[in-house]
């Protein structure tokens, strides 16, 4: 099947872009880990448009490709008491739907 | 949304074991099965499909299921949803090669 | 009747090479080749499939072959090329595949994309799958069981430090540990930083000290100087 679709939207984010991870929507097969739920972080990549994996899972062909975004998050935005330097980090590559954007002085906690 | 039971992320664990071992000939040969099945040209299930059946693995089976059990198990259920292979011929050829076996 | 657990024991030292697969009876025996149903149902999937035409017992053979094949040895040709080869080191983080296809003559593919995680003197990257066992197989060879276990899958995302320890790594606390969770199908190869020490060391020589485990990220290349 052809990847052009006229009507398809561009990426929502960009890099540097601050997002933070959903806490659903409910999916059977999700790529989307717990404890990333709910979490800030930033986009560093935007890696491409890929097949739907939740729909993949069911035989289906997973059509409209979703936007595929790497993003960091700080690791002390994770855990409450995580053990290491300020700087440590965890990178994931999360679909689109699953981001939601923060605004610069957004309320949604860390 | 729930938490899976592959979803481990962040779960407590214990020491790692850290000693290689090495493939044993049973587990290439599901491996060897399970990369042909997802293959584009036999395209039996995809990879999706494969871990959506091992996630629907109770807590308790995926603990103590191994990891190439699994795979079998889930090859198991895929084909048969896929109906390239039923569950009745697949029983039926069980019994005979544990008849075979004596 | 026992059922391995998510890491299967095997001891042999002795791997058997001898790749006679034609015959579809019961395999080489081994104490650790399950008994019982598992077996009987693998070989029960197997020979199915053989008689309907879908995947034939030459078909597993190669395929197990072609897998055999991909050992780290591969990866560690590449990251040795790419600490000597400032050209080909651009060419791998831009487009790792093709990059590496083209300088080793190889047809390899992944699902999405091979990603180079290059490490830095303030970064050092880590690679798990903690949904699964995502991995760059078809690089690297199969991936160690512990890998594929829960208890690295679940530790490494919230106490890489200690997983590091535990595998005799120590990262300064100034470096940030960055981990990569597979989460998508792209896979990762980490790109370990060459050793103080090592100038004028051939490609081979330099190979040689990058193990599986610097590509993953658990371990550094160690090199002792006299």
């Amino acid at each position: 099947m052809t990847d052009s679709h006229p009507e398809f939207p561009p990426p929502r984010f960009g890099v540097g872009d601050k997002v933070v991870v959903k806490n659903g929507p409910p999916e059977t097969h999700c790529r989307t880990p717990y404890y990333l739920r709910g979490v800030n972080g930033q986009i560093i990549e935007l890696i491409g448009r890929y097949q739907n994996p939740s729909l993949l899972a069911f035989h289906k062909p997973g059509l409209p490709k979703l936007w595929l975004y790497r993003v960091r998050f700080d690791q002390y935005k994770i855990w409450e008491q995580y053990n290491g330097a300020n700087s440590d980090s965890v990178v994931a590559d999360l679909y689109e739907h699953w981001l939601v954007p923060v605004k610069e002085h957004s309320n949604v906690a860390p | 949304m729930q938490r899976k039971v592959n979803d481990v992320g962040g779960l407590p664990g214990e020491h790692i074991d850290s000693v290689d071992h090495d493939a044993t000939f049973f587990e290439k040969r599901i491996d060897a099965m399970l990369m042909l099945l997802i293959s584009p040209k036999i395209k039996a299930f995809s990879i999706d499909a494969l871990r959506r059946t091992i996630e629907e693995n109770t807590l308790d089976d995926y603990t103590k299921r191994g990891y190439y059990e699994k795979w079998l198990y889930a090859i198991r259920h895929l084909l048969v949803e896929q109906q390239i292979l039923s569950n009745e011929e697949i029983d039926q050829r069980i019994t005979t090669i544990m008849q075979t076996k004596g | 009747m026992s059922h391995p657990k998510d890491h299967s024991h095997q001891h042999d030292g002795e791997h058997d090479h001898d790749h006679d697969h034609e015959h579809d009876h019961a395999p080489i025996e081994s104490p650790q080749e399950p008994t019982g149903t598992l077996r009987y149902l693998e070989q029960a999937l197997r020979e199915l499939l053989n008689e309907k035409g879908i995947i034939t017992a030459a078909q597993i053979a190669q395929q197990i072959d072609l897998q055999d094949s991909r050992t780290p040895a591969l990866g560690s040709k590449v990251v040795a090329r790419a600490w000597t080869n400032a050209e080909f080191k651009q060419a791998l983080l831009a487009n790792p595949l093709e990059a590496i296809n083209e300088t080793f003559g190889l047809t390899i593919t992944t699902p999405l994309e091979l990603v180079v995680l290059e490490n830095k003197p303030n970064l050092h990257n880590m690679v798990v799958c903690t949904l699964c066992s995502c991995y760059p197989r078809m690089l690297l060879g199969i991936p160690p069981a512990w890998y594929k276990s829960t208890d690295y899958r679940s530790r490494v995302v919230v106490e890489p430090r200690a997983v590091l320890r535990e595998f005799g790594t120590q990262v300064p606390i100034t470096t940030e540990v960055r981990v990569a969770d597979s989460t998508a199908d792209v896979r990762y190869l980490v790109l370990p930083l060459r050793p103080a020490g090592t100038e004028g060391f051939t490609e081979d020589q330099l190979a040689a000290l990058v193990t599986r485990d610097t590509m993953i990220g658990t371990a550094l290349p160690q090199f002792e100087q006299a």
